[in-house]
């Protein structure tokens, strides 16, 4: 439940951004990224969309993706993105506890995106 | 009274004084005596059809024997062709020496055939750079221009030696031919320095090493063994340093290539960078932030590049290492390096599974891993492309020094060089398979070398990672101008192992996933010069697209 709340407001944020903040809107303007964070067996999901400028969303995890992170269960997926650390990231990816699906360079185009308004 | 013609008098110092065996050439009138003098004095000469080859290979040759290479060309277009070859070993600070052909000095400002001003032009693009205007000076002029290749910081060099000069005779009892350097300028970083950076290394809890072409380049695969293993650091190694220690060794963690280094060096606490750049390849240093940088290399103006260095150690890696050998803990960082591993690997998901996974249409990272299956780490390879060159950096594994090399990916992004380095490869190392995962848009620039490769019996395979397209400039195309809009970016299918064929090599089309291996291995049982054409998934995109992308799409 807490990531359901997490993944929305994380959301919230990306769309409020893509109008408000200019380094944000400069970051997005050219992108076309579908990314998504979900835990492994499903039940939480939440995809962001951008495409270029423009951001959506959608919930549920069957949806097309440039990358995926999937995380093992939703307490560490929460803890771990909360922390904001590419170290508890590493940590997490490292113990078996999260991995990526698709091209992990959008993963990481996707934290510098968020690190403009996080 | 032996006289001796100024070209063979060139030969003579090559072959008796520098040990020359090979020149990379096409010929040319201005030139003539020069070529005859390397019959003479039996300098194996491989000739090329287009210049840029003759430079790329020399410069090959230099990544592979660790000696100079040495390339000839013809004045005026010769000199032209060769450009971008000469540039790109500048980049990449290569002992690359050029002898070039010129107009005659009797007919300066006459209009001459070919006259134009050579040296101004290759100027900015060398370490060094002269005319030689008399003939007994021309092993003088040679010797200057090996010493400034390859002492110090490496890097071309151009000689110009005009037919008045080549075609001239003297008596060879006037010549004075300069004995060899025996002494090796030794720049040492100070023992303050030494002693920080083994002080950094015995405390570090997440290190890594680093190692570039000055790794390869120093030939210290030796101290580097022993150095690694005492201190137990996770090693990856790029470019000409690919293979000084084997891609397999327990350490080495270049399985995870640019996926790899881009989760693990965000958290490393240590970097010990030997002879590597930190360049817009590896994000001007800003992707490890947080960690403390040792960097060592054999120009001091290098050490504080784009990144402070904690510590700066000024010299040659191998010396450098051997002098940090005795100062270091023996250290174990296994738990370190597995999670280093682990995370590369969750990381790469998707590209693992699609290793192992049949495709249709194929994927090029599959298309790689077959190669693998086939051949193994006892080979060498070479890929040359945009995408092609990413999924060639990961998916190749090799033990021997420059066994995996991707030219194109290099600071000029130089398209084309793939069969240059194959042939280069293959001529440095006859009994090893040689193999160039080739893009097909790139196949175009050097492809006719495949001429070259049945003239004198180079058989190496080219396998064409073929998108029908400039898959990189494509993919970015469709998302910044729009699928609708792409432009200069499609080429269509196109049956390169066809003209392979009407070469004389051995040539076969690939389209499913099942006759990769079949296909691959007729083409060694040929013992020709192979081309194997593999239809690949065009809609695939690599990682190195999406950086690539994402650099301009910030500006």
């Amino acid at each position: 439940m807490r990531l359901s709340i997490l993944l929305f407001a994380l959301y919230q944020l990306v769309w409020i951004s893509s109008k408000t903040n200019r380094a944000f809107k400069k970051f997005i303007s050219k992108a076309k990224v579908r990314f998504l964070i979900k835990t492994e067996d499903g039940k939480y999901a939440r995809l962001f969309v951008f495409d270029q400028g423009r951001v959506s969303t959608a919930t549920g995890p069957d949806h097309a993706f440039d990358a995926a992170l999937v995380w093992k269960d939703p307490k560490i997926a929460f803890s771990v993105m909360l922390k904001k650390n590419q170290v508890a990231v590493f940590n997490a990816a490292a113990e078996g506890k999260l991995k990526i699906e698709g091209m992990s360079v959008f993963a990481l185009w996707f934290d510098k995106a968020t690190s403009h308004i996080l | 009274m032996s006289k001796i013609y100024g070209g063979h008098l060139a030969a003579k110092y090559l072959k008796e004084v520098e040990h020359v065996d090979m020149v990379f050439t096409l010929s040319g009138g201005h030139i003539e005596n020069i070529l005859d003098g390397l019959t003479e004095y039996k300098i194996k000469t491989i000739d090329v059809r287009h210049e840029q080859v003759a430079a790329m290979m020399a410069h090959a040759w230099s990544v592979y024997t660790n000696k100079p290479g040495v390339c000839l060309v013809t004045a005026g277009p010769g000199f032209t062709n060769a450009l971008t070859g000469i540039v790109n070993a500048h980049l990449e600070n290569v002992p690359l020496v050029v002898l070039c052909g010129r107009h005659p000095l009797r007919d300066d400002l006459k209009g001459a055939l070919q006259e134009m001003n050579q040296i101004d032009m290759v100027k900015p693009v060398t370490k060094w750079c002269a005319t030689c205007y008399e003939t007994k000076r021309i092993p003088e002029y040679l010797s200057i221009a090996f010493r400034q290749a390859t002492m110090g910081r490496p890097g071309p060099v151009f000689l110009e030696l005009p037919p008045d000069i080549l075609f001239e005779e003297v008596d060879e009892k006037t010549v004075v031919i300069p004995k060899r350097r025996t002494h090796k300028t030794v720049t040492q970083p100070g023992k303050n320095e030494l002693e920080e950076a083994a002080r950094l290394i015995n405390q570090a809890k997440k290190p890594i090493f680093l190692g570039g072409s000055g790794v390869g380049m120093s030939g210290c695969g030796d101290i580097l063994e022993k150095f690694i293993e005492k201190t137990g650091v996770p090693i990856s190694l790029v470019n000409y340093g690919r293979g000084v220690l084997s891609d397999n060794h327990p350490l080495s963690v270049n399985g995870g290539g640019f996926t790899g280094l881009n989760a693990g060096l965000p958290v490393v606490d240590v970097i010990i960078a030997a002879g590597v750049r930190f360049n817009w390849l590896l994000q001007c240093g800003q992707l490890f932030p947080d960690a403390k940088v040792i960097r060592i290399d054999i120009d001091p103006h290098e050490i504080d590049r784009n990144r402070h260095a904690d510590v700066g150690l000024a010299g040659d890696v191998g010396q450098v290492l051997g002098q940090l050998l005795p100062l270091v803990e023996k250290r174990d960082h296994s738990p370190w390096l597995k999670s280093f591993k682990n995370a590369y690997s969750a990381f790469m998901t998707s590209e693992l599974e699609k290793r192992k996974t049949p495709s249709d249409p194929i994927h090029p990272i599959r298309l790689v891993e077959q190669i693998m299956t086939v051949f193994g780490d006892d080979a060498f390879y070479v890929a040359d492309g945009g995408d092609t060159s990413y999924y060639g950096l990961s998916g190749f594994a090799s033990k021997h020094q420059g066994g995996v090399q991707t030219p194109a990916g290099g600071l000029l992004g130089c398209l084309g060089t793939g069969i240059p380095f194959a042939l280069a490869a293959k001529l440095a190392h006859p009994d090893k398979p040689v193999i160039v995962l080739q893009g097909d848009g790139s196949f175009g620039f050097n492809g006719m070398e495949f001429d070259t490769a049945i003239r004198h019996n180079i058989p190496i395979i080219c396998i064409i990672n073929n998108d029908c397209a400039w898959g990189m400039i494509k993919h970015s195309q469709e998302v910044s101008l729009g699928a609708n809009r792409l432009t200069c970016s499609e080429l269509g299918m196109r049956h390169y192992e066809k003209v392979v064929e009407g070469l004389g090599g051995y040539g076969e089309l690939v389209t499913i996933d099942a006759e990769i291996i079949p296909a691959i291995k007729r083409a060694v049982a040929s013992g020709k010069p192979a081309c194997i054409n593999v239809m690949t998934d065009p809609t695939v995109t690599s990682p190195a697209t999406v950086f690539f992308y994402q650099s301009f799409s910030e500006l």
